[in-house]
């Protein structure tokens, strides 16, 4: 299963991150230097997979792709902390099916749903060798079939846009990417002045919790073998 | 397991939110040995809740950091007897707090009074519609108490919260500006209303050039240093747009930890103890009154705390959960009609109207506050003729500005595609053009919604869960469809506004879906009233069958109104705290015949 992966460790080391550039030192961060970082809990081929899979979500265009904005590195922390591995989620048995409106009855944890959807789906299709336009078709059957695929993709489609949107300090968001498409302001909120101004003054540049001007000092990893 | 029995108290006080708190502050200080069980930790607004941590929208608006754990407890949830109840596994539709202050500190800070008729459902629809306006398929009542009763208690309620809004009806003469449809106040609100951004500010001035009534929304987000009278400090509110689903660490929205908790938990007859899991309640002998409550301790061990009284104040939902599993009252039987507890379920009715701007209306959406909203009570309870509509009921249409972060906050005009480049270019485009308008509508209660204990699953204390049997009921989808028409007219109304869409969750094709977060309103279940055979406690909120168990909360309402709960069930709350501090506790006895 997960390998673990101590989510309190990684945003101790953003915060102390956050700390030296504030004094101007860009020191390097152990891990910018080498695109070897190994990921949490995806194989490389798994992670090759989502990468097609959430740039069809969210394609390149004047902001970055899902895959270039971190989403698979917040996808792969997600999956290897807490919520991979199923806080939140009553999996009592039995598990008979159900119909929708009484929402998720499968017996996996997310990081289980991931990992063998993922398998399945990839059975169903070689996503890598596909162009942009039988990638979005691929995605949608997928998504259309019965079964674990279809919670899968709906699954990857919510973390895509938590990984695009959410906070920086977990690994998405780079560089603000998703803040600044929309111009939404971040952690830091005192609006009292401006909330009856009636006309938009300047939004101020975005910040995290962490207050870093890039977001994270983790730039997304390369994804080995090309997801474009 | 041997159960250890603690020393008697006076009074034992299920659940450290609103009422139970509220219930503590009062009874201690009429000299009562109060002690509270919280199933949750020990929290605070000054240390738990402090931006910019706090301003995490995936941990706590989509992780749910502040929620009740489902792994601890749950339902299952069906819409109709045909099918089986299956669990919900995940929070979505509704989200219940846990911990101290429960789900008082991650509210919206909506503040309302019911109207007079609210209260007089049954009896108010009869008078002016007729005897058989309301159809045998509705399980529709009146409260047993009226407005001018709890009037007092609303309004003390609002001078806690030190509640920002205009009065439309200050003790019979109309105030411009406010609700005209209010019943008469025998005060006005504490604080001035909260300032509006443009999008409100349109919705408002379309609303009015349409001969509606628009007045700004009540509101807990306090707008002006304010001290309330149990000696509070509260701060003006930042707008920082982090409201529903987080505490807020400013002390600008009330909350029960800053408002009530900090005044009493140094009181010598107060004491609070925190992850205590109640597990059930004892009866005396003769199943009269209860003795006490059986829970889990901190460290697992079960405890009795023999008391005199017992305050149930849990949330709406498992205070009626705990009765079924205690035996208190007789549950109900949908297939006889027969039986209280769990009787009259019901939810609010919710749809949502999208209207985009043109390029020149920009709405910083971000900025914004859970009670920031601009409303129409015109088409609200009966405050509109019923007699050709074929529905009773109705609600409040707000356009509000109050949740602008962006995972959540994804508007897109109609006929947009799911994802892909077109919808990124749609989201883009239109966050910040966007206003957000809601049908906040009330909920008939029927003979087939209602709760019981389900025959399969159990909780992570052993206990069945509570199986929820609910769906919309025609009256509540005629009613809804209703007000999302006139909701989309004010839409259309409003000046540089180029396309509107709305979606109704109680449309004609679809059933209650436990997935969409709607609201956390889940009421009814424990019904008040003056029939011991249609209600669990009387008017005095007082059980009828156990006369030293009194409860609280939005478990009480008969079926809901097209209001947020908080402060309606607060007025019930000081309403009841009142009887009990002048006739119940000099004389314990039931305060009603049967």
């Amino acid at each position: 299963m997960a390998k673990r992966f101590s989510r309190r460790a990684v945003l101790a080391q953003i915060a102390v991150g956050a700390g030296v550039a504030g004094f101007g030192f860009p020191i390097p961060h152990a891990y910018s230097a080498s695109d070897d970082r190994p990921w949490a809990f995806f194989t490389d081929d798994e992670a090759r997979w989502i990468a097609a899979v959430v740039d069809v979500f969210i394609p390149q265009d004047e902001f970055p792709s899902a895959s270039q904005a971190g989403v698979v590195d917040f996808i792969d922390n997600q999956m290897a902390t807490q919520y991979g591995e199923g806080d939140g989620l009553y999996l009592e048995p039995p598990f008979p099916a159900g119909v929708p409106e009484q929402g998720y009855q499968l017996e996996f944890t997310p990081a289980q749903l991931l990992r063998q959807g993922i398998e399945q789906a990839r059975q169903l299709g070689e996503i890598a060798t596909m162009d942009a336009t039988a990638r979005a078709a691929h995605v949608e059957e997928l998504h259309q079939r019965e079964g674990i695929t279809s919670v899968l993709i709906a699954e990857i489609w919510k973390l895509t846009r938590q990984g695009y949107f959410a906070d920086p300090i977990y690994l998405g968001n780079h560089d603000y990417a998703g803040w600044r498409m929309v111009g939404f302001p971040g952690a830091h909120a005192y609006y009292t002045e401006r909330v009856d101004e009636h006309r938009r003054s300047v939004t101020p540049p975005p910040r995290g919790i962490a207050h870093d001007r890039g977001g994270s000092p983790f730039p997304p990893r390369a994804i080995r073998g090309g997801a474009e | 397991m041997m159960v250890k029995t603690l020393p008697r108290t006076d009074v034992l006080i299920i659940g450290a939110g609103w009422t139970g708190l509220t219930a503590a502050y009062e009874l201690a200080h009429a000299g009562q040995r109060c002690v509270v069980l919280e199933r949750g930790r020990k929290r605070h607004t000054a240390t738990s809740f402090s931006a910019p941590e706090e301003h995490d929208e995936l941990k706590y608006a989509h992780r749910y950091a502040h929620m009740m754990d489902v792994k601890k407890e749950t339902l299952t949830i069906r819409n109709n007897r045909d099918q089986q109840a299956l669990p919900m596994r995940r929070l979505g539709s509704f989200l219940p707090g846990s911990g101290l202050g429960g789900a008082g500190i991650h509210w919206n800070g909506q503040l309302w009074r019911p109207l007079p008729s609210d209260l007089q459902m049954r009896s108010h629809y009869e008078e002016r519609y007729g005897k058989d306006f309301i159809g045998p398929e509705l399980s529709v009542q009146d409260w047993g108490v009226t407005y001018e009763e709890l009037e007092p208690h609303l309004d003390f309620f609002e001078r806690i919260c030190g509640a920002a809004g205009q009065a439309g009806n200050l003790g019979g003469e109309a105030r411009p500006g406010g609700n005209v449809f209010e019943g008469p106040r025998s005060a006005d609100y504490p604080n001035p209303p909260m300032r509006q951004p443009v999008s409100n500010t349109l919705f408002g001035e379309a609303a009015a050039r349409m001969g509606l009534n628009p007045f700004p929304m009540p509101s807990a987000n306090v707008t002006r240093a304010y001290e309330n009278p149990y000696g509070a400090q509260l701060h003006p509110c930042t707008y920082c747009g982090f409201c529903e689903r987080f505490g807020c660490g400013y002390y600008a929205k009330a909350d029960p930890i800053i408002c009530v908790y900090d005044r009493i938990k140094d009181h010598e007859n107060f004491e609070i103890r925190f992850d205590a899991q109640v597990l059930r309640i004892e009866k005396s002998a003769d199943g009269k009154t209860a003795t006490g409550a059986i829970y889990l301790d901190e460290n697992g061990e079960e405890m009795f705390q023999p008391a005199n009284t017992i305050c149930m104040c849990a949330y709406a939902l498992w205070n009626v959960h705990l009765m079924l599993v205690s035996g208190l009252g007789k549950p109900y039987d949908p297939k006889t009609r027969t039986g209280v507890v769990g009787r009259n379920y019901s939810y609010q009715t919710v749809a949502g109207v999208d209207a985009f701007f043109d390029r020149t209306v920009e709405t910083d959406p971000y900025m914004g506050a859970g009670a920031l909203g601009v409303v129409i009570d015109d088409f609200n309870g009966d405050n509109f003729d019923h007699s050709e509509l074929g529905f009773v009921g109705g609600g409040y249409i707000a356009c509000k500005q109050y949740h602008g972060r962006p995972i959540g906050y994804q508007p897109v005009p109609e006929g947009t595609p799911k994802w892909g480049a077109e919808w990124k270019r749609a989201v883009r485009e239109n966050y910040n053009h966007h206003a957000d308008l809601v049908v906040h509508g009330s909920s008939v209660s029927t003979p087939e919604n209602y709760l019981d204990l389900d025959p399969t699953w159990t909780d992570a204390y052993g206990r069945p869960l509570l199986r929820m049997t609910f769906d919309f009921p025609e009256n509540d989808r005629k009613m809804s469809d209703f007000m999302m028409q006139r909701a989309m007219e004010v839409a259309r109304e409003m000046d540089n506004v180029t396309s509107v869409s709305g979606t109704n969750l109680a449309a004609v094709d679809k059933h209650y879906d436990i997935v969409p977060y709607q609201t956390t309103h889940n009421v009814g279940g424990a019904v008040i009233g003056t029939n011991p055979q249609t209600s669990v406690v009387n008017r005095y909120g007082q059980m009828w069958d156990h006369h030293n168990v009194f409860v609280f909360g939005a478990c009480l309402f008969p079926q809901n109104l097209g209001y947020n709960p908080t402060g309606p069930l607060m007025g019930l709350a000081y309403w009841t705290l009142d009887h009990m501090k002048r006739d119940y506790l000099p004389n314990p006895a039931p305060l009603m015949d049967a």
